[in-house]
């Protein structure tokens, strides 16, 4: 690519300062909530810090409730679901990438169909299935229903990504006496780290964020995961809006810092090219 | 046990293993003795506190009993009871809500009559109205009559305008609002209200309909919404926005509830639930009266009033069942009911807890006894859910001026007719083609199931065993073992549910029918197929789903583009702009909705300020919430797709720029002939998918256009039947209406993979 002149550095700013605007404002107004007394969810003021600003919702959110629990719930629940679905998209998605078996056309799409019947109507049979299979009231059962929500997308994107690196570089491997696996694992896996990085995020904010099925699983508050634990705040027409929006703030905290670890893998400067060239 | 303990008490080993077993056994008993009863509730914080103290108590004077009590909204206790107890036979012990969940727990047959546990005495001590009956049986004791509305003032405010009373009629309430409505600052735009309520939802418009000699249902629960009383009715709301100007052009709860509590309005219409919370505001000095008297026709307004209580699980039996019982007798005792009464101001069923001094002397409780002499029940019919839907559009097409008040009240007539009907469909199925068409759907279930197990046979089972034409059989298995945990999870789960729903969408399932539906055939799809709803929505559902997908692959991918780059600063520019995925979609879509407000939001200001548009009515409108409901799910799909992009960018090698810079080809040429071939593999998984989710996307729509306003007109598919059949029980009509969304969702995804050569790969 051209080295990029001044005024292009200045327009790429200029566009993404923009975008940032855009893309913080609401953000920014949810912090406001967050900090102004009072429990209002509107305001006529464009300040984003009120004059009575105060910590208190989240301070409450500690003292008052299980917080730390369902903290540390949700964090269990996420990491088996986003190990789960690492592992098992990265290993589908390469099968379906390299191997020609009869079902493969058949799997990939009905991979896809899975994600086409609205969620609203599946709640009810899930939650007989998970009745009848003693499921509620456990994380498995939480577990079970993420991974497979998250997995449909996850192997996609895995086999997009694997079909982009050329057939070569295994058979170079194979070649070194390299087993299948080992090509697959050494070879490969590595070099798809971008797709693997958005597998990962992709798999953990399905579960991190989900409540409706979370809802029908659990019943103690103390096993509760942190986006049912923060519904609890709202009420049909009595919402804390200062507890619901520090709370949504926090959730966001590890999916921000999963973010800024991962994405440095995701820009991971590979060196595909010198080998496809 | 003592027995096979004596033939073998010479082994010590045996007796220890006896001592173990022995020891388990007790602490099993010990473990066994202590009962947890569930009960679940909805509560709001306020009220919970309590509650939590009360079964604590409780647990301290019956230390074999634990309570444990599970919150959730109110819709969502009632469907969650509903799946737990109507078809799992599980749920809690107790369910706590309002009255008018009776008519549809006893129609589905998940409630248990409670007139056999408690003496003719006992319930002597309730005021009647604290006890639901239904259909000869009673179902609920209540603890507190609630939920009725009436007029909330701030005394400051008032005082500054130099008035000292509440106002006592209908055209004082005008008067008085007019002289509250202020623009203090003098920019043209109003500061303070006179009067602010949730008038857009039926609920509140119920006293003024009343004030008229109006009411929603007649005896035998036919709906009677098309009369002189709603014309009116309609009139009198529209004209105090219209006309007087007393109250903001757009209002909803929240906005009705952040104003008043923070001092810009002068009077609140809102119910029992929320006044603690005004009592509290340091910019409220609480006051509380009646709806003022209509002077028209001399009627006082009637707010619906619903007594709140506690039902009980059919399934309980023995001592369980008075276990529970002994609960419930605690919870609406006179202790616990003064205990809500004297923190909360609630108002107590048990007329000995009325006449205690605290409770009788205590203005807020003195008045709000008054509102409930003059309000009437909540009916608890079923047929009440189906009005409201009916009421809904109707009201608020009139408010946003799409009807005159004639045509709202005969609207609302007709859909209430409709929707009653719809709610208790399916009782009268012909036997013989039930039967017949029952066979057929079997039948075809089975040669369905066969042919699937036969496809499975042949794609996964025979290259495991036999391997693949072509390839060696290490390979194939290889390739098998590698999907298949992936697969087996993913189809494990979704199998049930499909097919679940497959059979339900044959059936006759709704609200009467839950219990004993039957296959009636392909008459619900029928329903659907004939419905000019169906495909009106299904337009609207796929221009939201194109432009949202369009514009998140648009900006997600040039923003990518910007960002594959060395660039100071980038680390932080990126997370940023990942922000919207990163925070919880349930409280942005909610705050943009705010955003979205005509007169405070921010974009009207940003678009007033910096390009001198007018004030666009964003959520009256209904093309214009619809567009709002895009521009804020534009914002929120925008991040996954950049993502997806810088992922995929990455998988293109630098060489083939720069040999293409070296051929002379432009910057465009580059784009087009080599980022966008290569960016397609990862990019076409991500769009399908896109246009799958944003086509099923229910929440975004929901929680910006609260569920559909104005008049139901901002629905996409997935909810306008989530409102139409879901909500209102008719299981077996809304499973065929997913279906057909299922089937188009389908059919598009072959033709656009097909066409994309999704499959193939890129190499």
């Amino acid at each position: 690519m051209k080295k990029t002149s001044k005024l292009q550095y200045f327009m790429i700013y200029a566009a993404l300062f923009m975008a940032v605007a855009w893309s913080i404002y609401p953000i920014l107004r949810v912090i406001t909530i967050s900090i102004r007394p009072g429990d209002n969810l509107l305001t006529e003021s464009l300040s984003i810090i009120p004059e009575d600003w105060t910590f208190d919702n989240y301070i409450k959110l500690f003292t008052d409730h299980p917080f730390g629990t369902w903290i540390w719930n949700s964090i269990l629940v996420t990491a088996t679901v986003m190990l789960t679905g690492v592992t098992l998209a990265s290993t589908a998605g390469y099968a379906l990438s390299r191997f020609r078996f009869p079902g493969r056309e058949a799997s990939l799409f009905s991979l896809l169909v899975t994600q086409m019947f609205p969620a609203t109507m599946l709640l009810l049979p899930l939650f007989i299935m998970l009745s009848s299979l003693h499921l509620i009231n456990t994380y498995l059962g939480l577990i079970v229903i993420y991974s497979s929500t998250a997995l449909p997308f996850c192997v996609w994107s895995m086999k997009g990504y694997y079909d982009t690196i050329p057939y070569s570089l295994e058979e170079a491997a194979r070649i070194d006496g390299a087993s299948r696996f080992m090509a697959f694992y050494k070879i490969i896996l590595p070099l798809a780290s971008p797709a693997l990085v958005i597998t990962a995020l992709f798999s953990f904010m399905s579960a991190w964020t989900e409540y409706i099925v979370a809802a029908q699983v659990l019943w103690y508050e103390d096993m509760f995961t942190l986006p049912i634990g923060l519904k609890s705040f709202q009420a049909n027409m009595t919402t804390e809006w200062g507890l619901y929006a520090a709370g949504a703030m926090i959730v966001s905290i590890p999916a921000i810092a999963l973010f800024l670890f991962l994405t440095k893998y995701l820009i991971g400067g590979l060196t595909l090219g010198s080998v496809k060239g | 046990m003592i027995r096979y303990f004596r033939k073998r008490r010479k082994s010590l080993s045996h007796f220890l293993l006896q001592l173990i077993i022995g020891l388990l056994l007790v602490s099993g008993l010990l473990g066994a003795e202590k009962t947890t009863l569930h009960l679940w509730h909805p509560m709001p914080a306020p009220s919970r506190a309590v509650l939590n103290e009360l079964v604590a108590e409780y647990e301290r004077m019956n230390p074999d009993i634990s309570v444990h009590l599970l919150y959730k909204e109110n819709e969502e206790v009632r469907m969650a009871y509903m799946s737990a107890t109507g078809f799992t036979e599980g749920g809690p012990d107790l369910l706590y809500g309002p009255s008018d969940f009776t008519g549809a727990l006893v129609e589905m047959n998940i409630v248990k009559p409670l007139e056999d546990f408690f003496t003719e005495d006992e319930l002597s001590e309730f005021d009647p109205k604290g006890l639901t009956w239904y259909q000869g049986h009673l179902y609920q004791i209540g603890d507190e009559l609630g939920n009725h509305l009436a007029l909330v003032y701030n005394k400051r405010l008032f005082a500054e305008v130099g008035l000292d009373r509440p106002p006592e009629s209908m055209q004082e309430l005008i008067e008085y609002g007019k002289k509250l409505t202020l623009d203090k600052d003098g920019d043209g735009v109003v500061d303070q209200y006179g009067l602010v309520w949730n008038f857009t939802e039926p609920f509140f418009f119920m006293p003024f309909y009343a004030s008229y000699g109006g009411w929603v249902m007649d005896e035998d629960q036919n709906p009677t919404l098309n009369n002189d009383a709603a014309v009116k009715a309609f009139e009198f709301v529209r004209d105090m926005r219209d006309v007087h100007g007393i109250i903001p052009i757009e209002c909803d709860y929240d906005i009705a509830d952040s104003k008043f509590n923070t001092g810009a309005a002068g009077m609140l219409i809102n119910g029992a639930w929320s006044w603690a919370k005004y009592m509290e505001s340091p910019h409220v000095d609480f006051g509380l009266a009646v709806l003022p008297i209509n002077n028209e026709t001399g009627l006082f307004p009637a707010p619906m009033i619903a007594t709140k209580g506690y039902y009980m699980n059919p399934y309980l039996e023995g001592e369980r069942e008075q276990q529970v019982v002994e609960l419930m007798k605690f919870l609406t005792g006179a202790d616990a009911q003064f205990q809500y009464a004297s923190r909360l101001a609630t108002i107590p069923t048990r007329l000995e807890v009325r006449e205690r001094p605290q409770i009788a002397e205590d203005p807020v409780i003195m008045t709000s006894i008054e509102q409930v002499s003059r309000g009437r029940a909540m009916p608890i019919s079923p047929q009440m859910r189906a009005i409201w839907d009916a009421m809904r559009p109707a009201y608020q097409n009139v408010l946003g001026g799409s009807m005159t008040p004639e045509e709202g009240a005969v609207y609302q007539q007709e859909i209430a007719v409709q929707k009653v009907a719809e709610l208790f469909e399916g009782q009268d199925v012909d036997q013989d083609a039930v039967n017949i068409s029952a066979i057929i759907v079997y039948l075809a279930g089975l040669l369905l199931a066969i042919w699937a197990l036969y496809k499975l046979f042949v794609a996964f089972i025979l290259p495991l065993v036999r391997g693949i034409p072509g390839v060696q059989v290490q390979e194939s298995r290889f390739g098998v073992l590698m999907v298949a945990p992936a697969a087996i999870f993913i189809f494990g789960v979704v199998v049930y549910p499909f097919f679940y729903n497959l059979v339900i969408s044959f059936s006759n399932m709704g609200l009467t029918t839950v219990n004993d539906w039957r296959i009636i055939g392909l008459s619900q799809y029928g329903k659907v197929l004939t419905d000019s709803q169906f495909y009106h929505f299904f337009l609207r559902t796929v221009i939201w789903t194109v432009v949202n997908v369009v514009l998140h692959v648009i900006f997600g991918v040039m923003l990518a583009l910007l960002l594959n780059r060395p660039l100071p600063g980038k680390g932080i520019i990126r997370v940023l702009l990942i922000l919207p995925w990163a925070v919880p979609s349930y409280i942005t879509a909610l705050t943009w909705r705010g955003m979205f407000n005509i007169d405070y939001g921010a974009v009207n200001i940003i678009l007033n300020k910096f390009f001198g548009v007018e004030p666009i009515s964003w959520l009256i409108d209904p093309t214009n919430a619809f567009i709002a409901t895009i521009i804020t799910n534009v914002w929120l799909g925008i991040p996954f797709m950049m993502i997806i992009a810088l992922g995929g960018l990455q998988s293109i090698p630098q060489e083939l720029y720069e040999a293409a810079s070296i051929d002379g080809a432009t910057a465009w040429q580059q784009f087009k002939k080599i980022t966008l071939p290569l960016l397609k593999p990862v990019m076409i998984p991500a769009i399908t998918l896109g246009i799958v989710w944003t086509f099923n996307n229910i929440n975004v729509v929901w929680l910006v256009s609260n569920g559909g306003q104005p008049g139901d007109q901002t629905h996409i598919l997935v909810s306008f039947v989530y409102r139409a059949a879901f909500n209102l029980y008719r299981y077996g009509y809304a499973a065929a209406f997913s279906f057909m969304i299922f089937i188009m969702l389908a059919l598009f995804s072959v033709k656009f993979m097909q066409k994309n050569k999704a499959t193939e790969t890129a190499y």
